[in-house]
């Protein structure tokens, strides 16, 4: 599951570029997203709700008003996987239609 | 908020919807009520859509605008079946849009004018008005009121609208409940559905028990501290919800009509106003109007500066005046709460003949008080009926002055009944029962008792401008002693405000210038009866107490104009013919009978609402005293 070396090499620097950054002390993925308003923020929210039930595979994630904070990792593994790069790809693309 | 929502709403939908889910998915998924979403279809058809406008699907991306767009319209058609508030998402599921249908069904094959009855008291006991249930179902509001009123037929259709407007109310209203403490409070469900009708709640309305409350604390004291205000508050919200079969701890449920603080303070403050503006009136009648030539030099004999017998009226009405007349009439007048009516009676008698000009002439000025509804402000709620009530009597708090006030009217009924003199001010109305009594007893001063007896067997057409005065006599001298409960007397003056209500349309005027014909008889101190008298019926008041009443003399109550109720003519022998106009027979009947036939008539005349409950205390109460009277 983990994601080898090469593997986040790969994949990570691609998320990282949009703001995705690793977590100090773990192996995860967190980002900020900011929306005008709480509708947005929960739009998004439940887009990405959604889709990660499909996934099976759900985010930490931390919401107050219009920001919304995701922290990307897999329990099974205890660190990143590619299912986290799948939903980060899914919440980088629903986040920019979202705006 | 609201909007925010909506737009929320719209997020979720969208989310929804790019999620994956069809359109037709997600509509099975609402369930029946909501096919609106249906792309390129309208499967509204007549017999089931629910018109659901959705404002904010308008706007979702999948293009669901535009089923919005031809939403309206349906939804106009779809009022006369369902209401357009209603969400589909709301209903939980088919089996409950099914189950309400059925529930709608089963009311439209029961008698209409039970379920109307049914309906209306519902909207009563959770204080709901008319317009909420009018903006829903898209019925005509005149329509409907007459259906849930007075049972006038309506058509199928639309009595399936109502009852579904009813059902889902109904459930709006126990949701609105369970989650009083939620604070989960739909916007729809207790106000308009359209966020730009009207803002979005109802208007707050005082309930009857609210208001039995209200009067009450305020006889105790007029101007609460605020820890009192709140303790009121609290009363008041336990009496609504109790009124609603709901727990007090539920109170948020009550929604709009929630008592609060504020409400309270504005009540209070409202109240007090509109004793200022009727001491005000009083006062201005007392000194304004300018007494006849005649009455001029007899009025200085009444010991009662100014207009005799209006004098009285106002005094009557407010605390300040009372001193002046009664003191003039110490003699006659028996005891403080009688004296009101006493004084009146005193000077009636030796005005007698000179009197009727005074009163002629305040009769004139009452007619124009009445006309013209007094110049100040009136206070804020006198165009209730228990403002009316009060404003009757408004320092005094003597049920037996209400009592005789009642009788006064029913004397009235048996006057001439001239219209043209009636028609302008109740007080004619007034004036023209008494005046009948009196006529006969005009030329003798006879004593109020005395002349009651006789007043009443000569019933004769008299004119009403002059005699008015004595025929205030008469009532004045049995009812004095009586000392009728609060509620009767409002009710008496409930009824005596009737056919003024009628005449005046404003009950505060209308009161105001009848306390100045019938001094007595305005006086309604309680105000809490007002309430009661308000909710009941007059023509019920009236009849319960009928077997009391001796000899109903046929006295055709001038039914008049209001009749809003359904007379029930149970005991009333003479109240039967509660007639449109305000001509009384002559029926020169016991007094108590005309009392009876004057509450009687008053309640159907006018205000159905001033008709008190305790109605019935007071014809008796009224007409025992007829009987000693006359005797």
């Amino acid at each position: 599951h983990r994601l080898s070396a090469e593997e986040r090499d790969q994949l990570l620097p691609n998320l990282r570029a949009v703001g995705w950054n690793e977590v100090e002390g773990r192996d995860a993925i967190f980002k900020q997203f900011h929306f005008k308003d709480f509708n947005r923020a929960f739009g998004f929210m439940t887009r990405v709700a959604l889709q990660a039930e499909k996934l099976d595979h759900h985010p930490e994630w931390f919401n107050v008003y219009n920001k919304v904070h995701i922290t990307l990792s897999t329990h099974e593994c205890a660190g990143l996987s590619e299912r986290d790069i799948n939903l980060a790809s899914f919440i980088e693309q629903v986040s920019v239609s979202m705006a | 908020m609201v909007s925010k929502l909506s737009q929320l709403q719209m997020e979720l939908l969208a989310a929804l919807l790019e999620s994956g889910l069809s359109k037709e998915a997600l509509i099975q998924a609402l369930g029946e009520p909501g096919p609106y979403l249906l792309a390129g279809d309208r499967p509204l058809d007549k017999g089931e859509s629910c018109g659901g406008g959705r404002g904010e699907l308008a706007d979702l991306p999948n293009g669901l605008g535009e089923t919005r767009g031809s939403e309206d319209e349906t939804d106009d058609d779809g009022e006369d079946f369902t209401p357009p508030i209603l969400k589909e998402l709301e209903t939980l599921s088919p089996e409950e849009a099914a189950h309400q249908k059925a529930v709608v069904e089963t009311l439209l094959q029961e008698d209409p004018w039970r379920v109307a009855k049914m309906v209306k008291s519902y909207l009563q006991q959770h204080n709901i008005p008319q317009r909420e249930v009018v903006d829903t179902t898209g019925l005509n509001q005149s329509h409907l009121s007459q259906h849930l009123n007075k049972g006038t037929p309506m058509k199928t259709q639309k009595r399936a609208a109502l009852y579904t407007w009813y059902v889902r109310k109904q459930r709006e209203v126990a949701q609105q409940f369970t989650h009083a403490g939620q604070g989960g409070l739909i916007e729809e469900p207790t106000g308009d559905e359209l966020p730009t009708k009207k803002g979005r709640r109802n208007r707050f309305k005082w309930g009857p028990a609210s208001q039995q409350i209200l009067f009450q604390a305020y006889e105790r004291q007029k101007n609460p501290s605020k820890e009192e205000r709140e303790t009121l508050v609290e009363e008041c919200n336990r009496a609504e919800c109790i009124q609603r079969g709901v727990s007090p701890s539920q109170a948020q449920g009550l929604g709009s009509n929630l008592v609060t603080e504020v409400r309270v303070y504005n009540w209070f403050a409202n109240r007090r106003k509109e004793e200022a503006f009727r001491h005000k009136l009083a006062m201005d009648t007392y000194s304004g109007p300018p007494p006849g030539p005649g009455p001029g030099p007899t009025l200085p004999a009444h010991s009662s500066p100014g207009l005799p017998p209006p004098a009285l009226s106002p005094s009557k009405v407010h605390g300040v005046r009372y001193g002046q007349p009664a003191n003039s009439e110490a003699a006659d007048v028996p005891s403080s709460s009688g004296g009101p009516l006493v004084t009146v009676s005193a000077p009636l008698h030796q005005v007698s003949p000179t009197g009727l000009e005074p009163s002629h002439s305040l009769l004139s000025t009452e007619a124009k008080l009445v006309s013209t509804a007094g110049g100040p402000l009136p206070p804020v709620s006198t165009l209730t009926a228990l403002h009316s009530l009060e404003q009757t009597s408004p320092g005094l708090n003597q049920q037996p002055q209400n009592l005789i006030m009642a009788s006064l009217p029913g004397v009235m009924t048996i006057g001439p009944g001239e219209p043209a003199s009636l028609g302008p001010t109740f007080t004619n109305t007034g004036a023209s029962t008494l005046v009948i009594g009196l006529a006969s007893t005009q030329a003798q001063s006879v004593p109020v008792i005395n002349s009651m007896g006789s007043s009443l067997t000569t019933l004769q057409p008299v004119q009403f401008s002059q005699p008015l005065h004595p025929s205030y006599q008469q009532p004045l001298m049995p009812p004095v002693q009586s000392h009728v409960a609060q509620s009767p007397f409002m009710a008496t003056m409930a009824q005596l405000q009737s056919p003024h209500a009628l005449y005046s349309h404003k009950p505060e005027v209308a009161q105001y210038t009848h306390t100045g014909l019938l001094p007595q008889t305005m006086l309604i101190t309680d105000t809490t009866n007002l309430s009661a008298l308000a909710s009941l019926t007059p023509t019920k008041q009236v009849f319960t107490s009928d077997p009391e009443a001796a000899g109903e003399s046929g006295l055709h109550t001038p039914a008049s104009q209001a009749t809003t109720l359904h007379v029930p003519n149970q005991d009333s022998a003479g109240i039967q013919h509660l007639q449109p106009t305000h001509r009384l027979s002559a029926s020169p009947t016991v007094s108590s009978s005309s009392l009876v036939l004057y509450q009687s008539s008053d309640s159907t005349n006018g205000h159905s609402h001033l008709l008190p409950s305790n109605h019935s205390v007071i014809e008796t109460f009224i007409s025992t005293q007829m009987a000693s009277s006359s005797q």
